[in-house]
């Protein structure tokens, strides 16, 4: 396990995120981006019939149940470049809320407008974007307002346009990085005027509380699962 | 300030001098004629309407509308209708507009591709034109989109910027499929839980010229009046696109039996209890009389 360096410690206590480069690469990211790919263009014509019926985003699709369609994506939620982060700033209590295998869909408009997911009452609520293909400027890349989480931050507002927000920075990068940031915190996909759309995994983890995640919610990859702590991270064992 | 219902329909039976169209909501013998919205107006200080035409888009159908405005040209204003796939909507448009009241047209679909990942030509939208008259002529659009064109909107919205655009019915764009009457003769509309719109068409407060309706609660809710399931919707919509761009409207009749007219005129007041005077007065009709440009009393 890859332990934060002290650096990345005082960084994430005070800016709320990280961002680790390269942090699939090789033989993993191709199989990562294959799998992907075959099961974004599997489910695609099934999500258009969805938005047709008005029970799905017309803006962007996430591949459903994408644990139970390739090891891939069990393997990167526990993923060594930053798995020992997640569990050094939860006090080794972590657990998996779950994964949004995601294409966004370059538009006018981003998809979603500045928010923070949890409030400050929330336990540590922490999420790891992935980028599945590389993510330029202008391309619907990852903003996040450093020191946002912060209890007594702010008052922030979202503004009208992405580029307004005071004190954002925005994360381009390549293929295989994954951005972790801390859920209190504002952050936004920035608006994708190019023509590519932005392939990329969120991962939704959050410091265990009695309860949170029934046994029941991963069960069917539980033979992936077979050591005490991959069984915990998933719940498992209730 | 006056009071404006921005989105409402009234109709009268079916007749060889008001021909329409039927159905079993609104058969040959029903009416829920002018004189009838007039009075509820008057009994709940409302000042002024927009009318907005049903029940058959060609011109014929047109006729009760079109005798309304007449009328009460100081009262309403009028939406009217392109029957789809028209072979020349500027035309039709152009023809219900010479000095009728009618200040725009309303539209569910645009005819793009399906799939938001398509290469996007907007000038290839089947609607193109439409929008291209009416930013030449200053039609207000008002649109009700079927969910799989939500996406197609932005880009026509950026390519005439000038164009009102007025979204009915709290921005939903409602699903193939999810459309029905209720016991009361209401519409319908079977919506997620998750609100779906405010990944497109809340998306649109971006642009200006996008206004939106706060109208038809009681087809989305799950609750009776005052519809407090809806409380986060509105101010979704506050939040995005302020004050000055919402508008309050009633969608009469459907709503005479339950709740009831009356009820209606305080909906807003209801879901969004820490609105100033000033921007309650904007969203029941200072927004309508300056956005679509109502003649003074």
């Amino acid at each position: 396990m890859i332990l934060p360096t002290s650096e990345q410690k005082t960084q994430w206590e005070e800016e709320g995120y990280l961002v680790f480069e390269n942090a699939i690469q090789g033989e993993d990211l191709k199989r990562l981006q294959n799998a992907f790919d075959y099961w974004a263009d599997a489910c695609k014509e099934e999500w258009l019939d969805r938005v047709e019926a008005g029970d799905a985003v017309a803006t962007f699709y996430d591949i459903p149940n994408p644990l139970e369609k390739d090891p891939i994506f069990i393997d990167i939620i526990d993923y060594p470049s930053y798995y020992g982060a997640l569990m050094a700033f939860t006090d080794h209590d972590l657990i998996l809320l779950g994964p949004q295998v995601r294409t966004v869909a370059p538009w006018p408009v981003s998809y979603t407008g500045w928010h923070p997911d949890v409030g400050q009452s929330n336990p540590l609520h922490i999420k790891v974007q992935i980028y599945v293909n590389d993510v330029e400027p202008g391309g619907g890349e990852f903003g996040f307002v450093p020191g946002s989480h912060k209890p007594g931050a702010g008052p922030y507002t979202r503004p009208m346009r992405q580029e307004s927000m005071t004190g954002h920075k925005t994360f381009p990068g390549k293929a295989g990085t994954a951005i972790m940031f801390n859920s209190c915190g504002w952050h936004v996909s920035m608006d994708n005027h190019s023509d590519t759309p932005r392939k990329s995994i969120i991962l939704i983890y959050e410091k265990r509380t009695p309860g949170r995640i029934g046994p029941e919610q991963f069960a069917s990859i539980s033979e992936y699962c077979q050591t005490p702590e991959r069984r915990k991270l998933f719940s498992l064992d209730g | 300030m006056p009071r404006i219902d921005a989105h409402l329909h009234v109709f009268t039976k079916a007749s060889a001098e008001f021909p329409r169209e039927i159905s079993d909501v609104w058969p040959a013998e029903r009416e829920e004629p002018v004189e009838k919205l007039l009075g509820e107006m008057e009994k709940h200080q409302i000042d002024q309407a927009v009318l907005v035409q049903m029940a058959g888009a060609s011109i014929e159908n047109h006729r009760y509308l079109l005798r309304c405005l007449k009328e009460y040209p100081n009262r309403f204003l009028g939406i009217g209708l392109v029957p789809e796939g028209h072979p020349n909507p500027v035309e039709h448009m152009a023809a219900l507009t010479d000095d009728t009241g009618i200040i725009g047209f309303r539209f569910s679909t645009f005819g793009g591709p399906r799939d938001i990942f398509a290469k996007m030509d907007v000038r290839e939208f089947a609607a193109y034109p439409i929008w291209e008259c009416a930013a030449e002529r200053d039609y207000v659009l008002w649109l009700y989109p079927n969910a799989i064109n939500a996406h197609l909107l932005p880009y026509l919205i950026q390519e005439f910027p000038q164009v009102r655009i007025v979204l009915n019915h709290l921005a939903v764009c409602p699903g193939a499929g999810k459309f029905s009457w209720d016991e009361f003769g209401r519409p319908q509309v079977q919506v997620t839980g998750y609100n779906l719109f405010m990944h497109t068409t809340y998306r649109l407060a971006r642009f200006e010229n996008v206004n939106v309706h706060l109208s038809g609660q009681y087809a989305f809710s799950k609750e009776e009046f005052p519809y407090k399931d809806l409380a986060g919707w509105h101010h979704g919509l506050l939040g995005g696109f302020g004050a000055k761009r919402l508008m309050w409207a009633t969608d009469f009749p459907w709503i005479l039996e339950e709740p009831g007219y009356g009820k209606l005129t305080t909906v807003i007041e209801e879901l969004l209890p820490n609105l100033s005077e000033a921007e309650l007065a904007d969203i029941m009709g200072g927004n309508a009389k300056r956005i679509l440009r109502f003649p003074d009393l």
